[in-house]
């Protein structure tokens, strides 16, 4: 899968998880960013992203993303 | 992590008087099809129907009381009601878990609720977080 491809499945589930048909992300978007993305909703979205490319991720792993950028390197090192 | 994927658990639940009236006393729903026999025979049903939210109750009870761990806080749930529920009957409740996400420790339930001709009157999902 491209990171295009990646990204824009990344952006869907953004939308369906968050309930904001107005999300737009990029490999740059933090937390800070999106105004629905808090520690809850972040949860809600590893869980779907781990469910939508069948991963899965460890604490570790997760702590260290800084923005969408960092979750699709996580998502690709996982051979997406 | 004590939650495995597939685990299963079980648990008999009875919609009894006061759950019935003390639901209504809490909530007010006093519409005719949970209150009015005659109503409720009228639409159909064979008398009046329980509230389909008392189920959540029992749902509440099983996460807050029935798992291994007290440490459990509920994200999300949903619930389809498939047949209706009446005062006194006694309810089948399984739950499998469907998902374990360790990384952020959350749990994933499906479960079921059937009447005592065997007739599911409720299926739905639970997702829970656990408490660290």
């Amino acid at each position: 899968m491209t990171r295009n491809e990646i990204l824009s499945q990344i952006n869907e589930i953004f939308i369906d998880t968050l309930d904001s048909e107005n999300i737009l992300v990029d490999v740059t978007t933090r937390a800070i960013d999106v105004d629905e993305w808090d520690s809850l909703t972040h949860i809600l979205l590893v869980v779907a992203i781990e469910k939508h490319f069948k991963i899965s991720f460890k604490s570790n792993e997760i702590q260290n993303w800084k923005d969408v950028g960092e979750m699709m390197n996580c998502i690709q090192e996982k051979g997406i | 992590m004590i939650f495995k994927l597939k685990d299963t658990f079980e648990e008999i639940f009875t919609v009894k008087k006061e759950t019935y009236e003390g639901f209504i006393s809490v909530f007010r729903d006093n519409n005719p099809l949970h209150t009015s026999q005659s109503f409720a025979c009228d639409k159909g049903f064979k008398g009046i129907v329980m509230h389909g939210n008392i189920l959540n109750g029992f749902l509440s009870f099983f996460i807050g009381e029935r798992l291994p761990t007290k440490d459990v806080i509920i994200h999300s749930q949903e619930i389809q009601f498939k047949n209706a529920v009446y005062l006194n009957d006694e309810l089948r409740f399984n739950a499998e878990i469907i998902g374990v996400y360790e990384s952020v420790n959350v749990v994933e339930f499906k479960y079921g609720f059937k009447n005592k001709d065997t007739k599911i009157v409720a299926i739905g999902k639970i997702q829970i977080g656990l408490l660290t």
